[in-house]
């Protein structure tokens, strides 16, 4: 083990430049000016970073040949690893394209070995060999009679299992490499596994020294690991570079070590970069952020690599709001120009969908098309803020991920009674931290608290911290129930004591009908730590126990917590929530995972959009106005030269297909015939239907992905393209009676007197909110002109005819791509 | 970079045919498909999918991929009267069958599947499947899993998770289809619901719903349908770079298979028995399109359309074949209807066989549960989820055996009690999927394993 210096400053070592366009060489190891290496078997990645005479650092560790001097005191191989011989100094000296870099290096105690601790050195092994994994040993059950625990997050348990259960058949400390635990992992022994070991690697080694030396457990007095860093901690790099980072694992003692070999490593980009064991990061050709993960021993940390693509970011579209500016920033930085701003037909097609859920009315496009005001963007946005739609919109997307699903009839008061609650909230603009207030702590029944209605589908407390962590700060705690979480710093006792918040959360049956009762029952909020089996008391993820009386709510103080000003999930995750439903792609993605392990791809824009909610007093219209308003929502999603493949960094719009119920309204819209859901007025729009129920009995909502309301993830609502839809939209009998319909839009226009230029540049308005282009107008008129014959084989009636001919563009245009996305 | 991608589509092909679907089915699904793409990275254009689709048609993958065909068998069938008759059993629960014996020495089954005896060394019977959920629909038989404590969304079925994981072979071809009648209890009718994989995994159902009313024109005749294509190609000149995530490429190729299905296309012949060698078809026996009590209809061309639609690309096709719920007359029943299954199972595996299929296609025959040993008074049997038993063969597994047994008068395992998840890990296994590091990632974001924890392929079979 290495004693730290507190100092993180590190020296630069370089020579001077030979030629102009020389890069300067810097060795970097543990962050301090020089190296010392405690005991025979510490070893260090050293990594040799080149800044270029453009500024530019790049790793050179792969590219360097390594010397050390004075001979006999320390080896270093190709890779940049450092290993103990005898105790002195020395120097190392990396050499690179002509220039040099120099370390010094201290051994001490070379000659001795350091006990061994099991949970600090043996079961990091098993992680790395994947013997703890979820497939494996490490699954709930163990495999074959052999359990680990879950990536060795309980070194005790393992200890026993390995070491005294089955008696102690496992290890062998008389002639170790005998044991079973090694002749398993090699697979020299009929191994289910197959091989996971090298008998010549060093985890090799340590295990059976481990074994000989009696298979210490280690004292309790021992450092444990606090916390993991990675060096460096990001970088920008070129397209297909490579970087070798170190992994530096700090203990309790202060003491570091590296721990780079026995990490694991994940990108959460895997199109844009890997890792491999040794924790060498490999960018593929694809300009972007990228993070790669890095887990020991529980304990998590990030290497972030931004991949500017480098073009030339000549001109700006004017920036319209605080949205703008972090985002040009980061276009400008990313070398990424933006698309051009779109066209106001673009413009209103694009905002009435995301905001309303519904294509402009004929009347509204020619309006807007015809509006001189500049400022007619913004007013439309406001009407549409203000139109009924809206509510219906967002109260359809958070009535499926606050679960208001309908499982039997009798359920549907409730089910409308929550919807309808949600519709008016959303209407009246109330603040979000009140809504969720309402939500989290509701009391009473569905009739008298239809914000209660959440509670009659999430019904264990253990559900309900879940959906609430989930949904409202944007953190997955699943895992947590049943093992610390792989990816995350969230422990049992912290799952347990987010559930302890629902712990008071009583029911009873209702006199009048079977709806149940929420209320608060009086008591001392606490939870059982299913693993300890201590009971834990409130705590929200990150502030520690509250103290809560037992005549109070705790609920109520959860949402206190939740809509504290300083509070960092709570804003946040509604703001990317909302970016998402704009730009298809949360700034955090998935939205509904954020981790310091998935960071944002533009954490400055984030904070921004947070910040301004926050200020606004939680203004949900007020979020969806500074967004749609934004100079960067209102760029073209057609892509210039260079941001044809920015997925990140919001260059352009992203188009997305239409949503199942707006797709199938836009064709009623388009086909001017009325829905017919049962048990709802004809024409009901599918963007306001109250809750899930209605899915069965429409296969065109089903196969198109309407959520069943059975999750608090946006991604229960199916956007994936499939046959089965292809089929439906070419083919479907009630579509092609939509078409046929005696009072429906191809009879109408047939028999309307009208030129069939003038109707079809109607069509053309009410489907894209554009005009025919000349080309497109000919190709339809000429459809509609063709000669036709009855099925008797004599030529049809004119306006038959004719009415045959609109039935085909009308179909021909809700199965064009221009139809079916929002772009 | 144009080599790359070359490389990246030809790896999967060359190494192993059994991960191929891994990679390259991805096109199936129009948002995977984006991965690609982001290989692929700026210059990657739409021509990247007809050249991967030539460059499997080139390596010939399509003809022998491999594939599972479920039959499940609605209602429970009775083991005892079956596949584990108990001569030794007191009368009461007998039963009125008497074993033959088979071409494997030492097994016997019933003496209403004489044609299943002469191929008993190409099939495993595993007498042992002990973990019945004991619910009266084809859950479990589907997923492996038993139906309390689902996550959220639903556990996924076999071939919805086969879909997820390897896509569809051909894109005309939906990777998992279902091959169920019009029952009169509709649980029983079901192919497999996607659960949390959402619809885009679900099975294609041709003889269910919307479905089916979509596969053939409606209201339009071929002449105005290739018209409106025309038309549509001239209208749908949307410039699809404005879609990055390869959804709008999906949907583009989705179309072409459509219209190939209303046209006419692999699908549809797979589906059309009557396209089938009369000599062949004639083997599978004639369907009894009539329901049977709350059941369905004995439908012997499902047999055959399963291996056609196997043999067209699909890498799960689920069958539902009558109805086995006997509370009385239980052996006028089994009179009846074993001689069906005998015949249609035995013209598929010989089919299979003949076709050099066997190898390739593994094919499981179950219920949800056993019947109870002792016969009612009405002469039937009643539920049993103590025990049940199962059917397997061709895969390439190791054939000509029994699995497990149960007591003397079937009512319990004894010997080598058998899990439907190892079943299913076995299944997923003959399609190269690891189960011990394969997993989906359910709607709370946590990944799943494929089967419940602890099951593994079985040793007996692989």
């Amino acid at each position: 083990m290495l004693s730290i210096s507190k100092r993180t400053l590190f020296i630069l070592t370089s020579l001077a430049p030979l030629a102009t366009a020389a890069p300067t060489l810097q060795i970097e190891a543990t962050g301090t000016p020089e190296l010392t290496l405690r005991g025979k078997d510490a070893k260090q990645q050293i990594i040799v970073t080149a800044k270029l005479d453009d500024g530019a650092l790049r790793d050179f560790t792969h590219k360097a040949t390594y010397s050390a001097s004075p001979a006999g005191i320390v080896t270093i191989d190709a890779t940049g690893i450092v290993a103990p011989v005898a105790d002195g100094a020395a120097v190392i000296t990396a050499e690179a394209d002509g220039v040099k870099a120099t370390f010094p290096v201290k051994i001490e105690g070379a000659g001795t070995r350091q006990p061994i601790n099991f949970a600090n050195q043996i079961v990091p092994v098993f992680t790395k060999a994947g013997c703890n994994s979820g497939g494996c040993h490490g699954k709930a059950g163990g495999q074959n009679g052999f359990k680990l625990s879950l990536l060795g997050f309980e070194p005790g348990e393992d200890y026993e299992h390995i070491v005294k259960e089955a008696r102690g058949r496992r290890v062998f400390p008389a002639a170790p490499d005998n044991s079973l635990l090694l002749l398993k992992g090699l697979n020299v022994m009929p191994h289910g596994g197959g091989r996971r070991m090298d008998a010549k690697s060093d985890d090799y080694a340590l295990v059976a020294r481990w074994i000989a030396q009696g298979m210490p457990f280690g004292q309790e007095s021992d450092p444990k690991v606090e916390r993991i860093e990675v060096i460096p901690k990001a970088r920008t790099m070129a397209l297909g570079g490579d970087q070798q980072i170190i992994v530096l694992a700090r203990y309790t003692d202060g003491s570091v070590q590296d721990v780079t070999r026995s990490a694991l490593y994940e990108a959460n980009e895997k199109s844009m970069a890997e890792a491999d064991e040794t924790g060498r990061v490999k960018l593929f050709d694809q300009p972007g952020d990228v993070a790669i993960m890095v887990r020991y021993q529980g304990k998590v940390a990030t290497f972030r690599a931004t991949v500017p693509l480098g073009a030339q970011v000549a001109s700006l579209p004017p920036v319209r709001n605080f949205i703008d500016e972090q985002v040009f920033t980061k276009l400008k930085a990313m070398g990424v120009p933006p698309s051009d701003p779109c066209d106001d037909a673009t413009f209103i097609r694009r905002v009435s969908i995301d905001i309303a859920g519904r294509l402009p009315s004929l009347d509204e496009t020619n309006r807007f098309l015809a509006d001189k005001d500049a400022a007619k963007r913004d007013r439309l946005i406001d009407t549409l803020l203000a139109s009924p739609e809206y509510a219906d919109y967002f109260a359809n997307k958070w009535s499926s991920l606050l679960r208001n699903k309908r499982t039997e009839a009798r359920d549907a008061s409730s089910t409308f009674a929550f919807y309808g609650w949600l519709r008016d909230s959303l209407r009246a603009n109330r603040p979000y931290n009140e809504i969720v207030r309402d939500v989290l702590a509701a009391t009473g029944t569905v009739d008298e608290n239809p914000a209660s209605g959440w509670y009659r589908q999430v019904k264990e407390p253990q559900q309900q911290l879940e959906d609430a962590a989930q949904l409202f700060l944007g953190v997955r705690m699943q895992c947590a129930q049943c093992h610390h979480h792989p990816f995350e710093k969230w422990s049992q006792n912290d799952y347990y004591s987010f559930s302890a918040f629902f712990s008071q959360v009583g029911r009873k049956g209702s006199a009048v009908k079977e709806t149940e009762t929420i209320f608060h029952r009086r008591g001392v909020a606490s939870a059982v730590n299913k693993k300890t089996k201590q009971p834990v008391k409130p705590a929200a993820l990150i502030t520690g126990p509250m103290e809560i009386a037992p005549e109070d709510d705790p609920r109520l103080a959860l949402a206190d917590w939740m809509s504290n000003r300083a509070n960092p999930f709570f804003a946040r995750t509604l703001v990317n929530r909302y970016w998402k439903h704009f730009f298809n792609r949360g700034i955090v993605e998935p939205e509904d995972d954020m981790r310091e392990t998935n960071p944002p791809s533009n954490p400055e824009l984030l904070e921004a959009l947070a910040a301004k909610f926050v200020e606004s007093g939680y203004d949900l219209k007020g979020l969806v106005r500074d967004i749609t308003r934004s100079q960067t929502y209102q760029l073209s999603a057609v892509p210039n030269n260079y941001n044809k493949s920015d997925r990140q960094n919001f260059s352009r719009y992203y188009a997305k297909r239409l949503t199942a119920e707006v797709l199938y309204d836009s064709l009623n819209e388009l086909t001017r015939t009325p829905s017919n859901f049962s048990g709802m007025p004809a024409g009901t729009r599918a963007i306001s239907l109250p809750d899930n129920s209605f899915n069965a009995g429409s296969y065109f909502l089903t196969v198109f992905g309407r959520p069943d309301s059975s999750s608090a993830c946006e991604c229960e609502r199916t956007q994936e393209a499939s046959l089965a839809q292809a089929l439906h939209l070419l083919n479907a009998k009630d579509i092609q009676e939509k078409l046929a319909s005696s009072s429906g839009a191809a009879a109408k226009l047939a028999a309307d007197a009208r030129p069939d230029e003038d109707k079809l540049r109607e069509l053309y308005l009410i489907a894209y909110a554009r005009q025919p282009e000349a080309a497109e107008l000919a190709l339809a008129k000429t459809h509609i002109d063709k000669p036709r014959n009855a099925a008797d084989g004599k030529p049809m009636e004119a306006v038959a005819a004719k009415r045959q001919g609109y039935e085909d563009i009308l179909w021909a245009i809700l199965n064009t791509k221009e139809f079916l996305f929002n772009h | 970079m144009a080599e790359s991608i070359l490389w990246r589509c030809r790896e999967p092909v060359t190494a192993m045919l059994t991960i191929y679907g891994n990679k390259n089915a991805k096109f199936c699904d129009g948002v995977s498909r984006r991965d690609f793409l982001r290989i692929g990275g700026l210059a990657l254009g739409g021509a990247a999918l007809p050249s991967i689709l030539r460059a499997e048609a080139q390596q010939g993958v399509g003809k022998s991929h491999k594939a599972v065909i479920m039959i499940f068998l609605p209602g429970g069938p009775s083991h005892q009267d079956m596949f584990d008759l108990k001569m030794d059993a007191p009368s009461e629960i007998r039963g009125e069958f008497r074993p033959i014996g088979t071409n494997v020495a030492g097994i016997q089954i019933t003496e209403h599947m004489p044609l299943l005896a002469k191929m008993m060394d190409r099939c495993t019977l595993i007498r042992s499947m002990s973990d019945c959920d004991g619910r009266h629909d084809a859950f479990q038989c589907l997923t492996g899993r038993i139906f309390t404590q689902q996550p959220p969304g639903g556990w996924p079925s076999f071939g919805s998770t086969v879909s997820k994981v390897q896509g569809c072979i051909d894109p005309a071809v939906p990777a998992f289809v279902g091959l169920a009648p019009k029952m009169g209890h509709m649980e029983w009718a079901r192919c497999g619901d996607p659960g949390f994989l959402g619809v885009a995994h679900a099975p294609f159902q041709p003889n269910k719903g919307s479905g089916v009313e979509d596969m053939t024109l409606n209201g339009v005749t071929l002449d105005r349908l290739a018209d409106r294509r025309t038309l549509l190609t001239g209208f749908d000149q949307f410039r699809r770079d404005v879609d990055a995530s390869g959804l709008m490429d999906g949907l583009d190729t989705f179309n072409q298979q459509a219209f190939g299905v209303l046209t006419s296309s692999n699908l549809l012949n797979a589906l059309d028995v009557t396209k089938e060698d009369p000599r062949i078809a004639a083997r599978y026996g004639k369907s009894d399109p009539k329901n049977r009590d709350d059941g369905g209809p004995k439908m012997m061309e499902h047999f055959l359309a399963a291996r056609r639609l196997v043999e067209a690309g699909a890498r799960c096709v689920t069958v539902a074949f009558s109805r086995w719920d006997h509370h009385g007359k239980n052996f006028d029943a089994l009179r009846q209807d074993l001689p069906l299954l005998d015949q249609g199972l035995t013209a598929l595996l010989d089919d299979l066989k003949e076709r050099g299929l066997d190898k390739d296609v593994s094919v499981v025959v179950w219920g949800e549960f056993g019947r109870t040993p002792q016969i009612n008074k009405d002469g039937g049997r009643d539920h049993w989820p103590k025990v049940s038993c199962a059917l397997l063969a061709g895969g390439g597994m190791r054939h000509g055996q029994v699995i497990g047994a149960t007591d003397r008068l079937g009512g319990e395992a004894t010997e080598r009690p058998v899990l439907f998840g190892e079943v299913f890990a076995t299944l997923y296994n003959r399609l190269g999927i690891d189960v011990s590091k394969t997993t989906i990632n359910d709607l709370t974001g946590r990944p799943q394993y494929l089967v419940q924890p602890g099951c593994l392929p079985m040793k007996e079979l692989v």
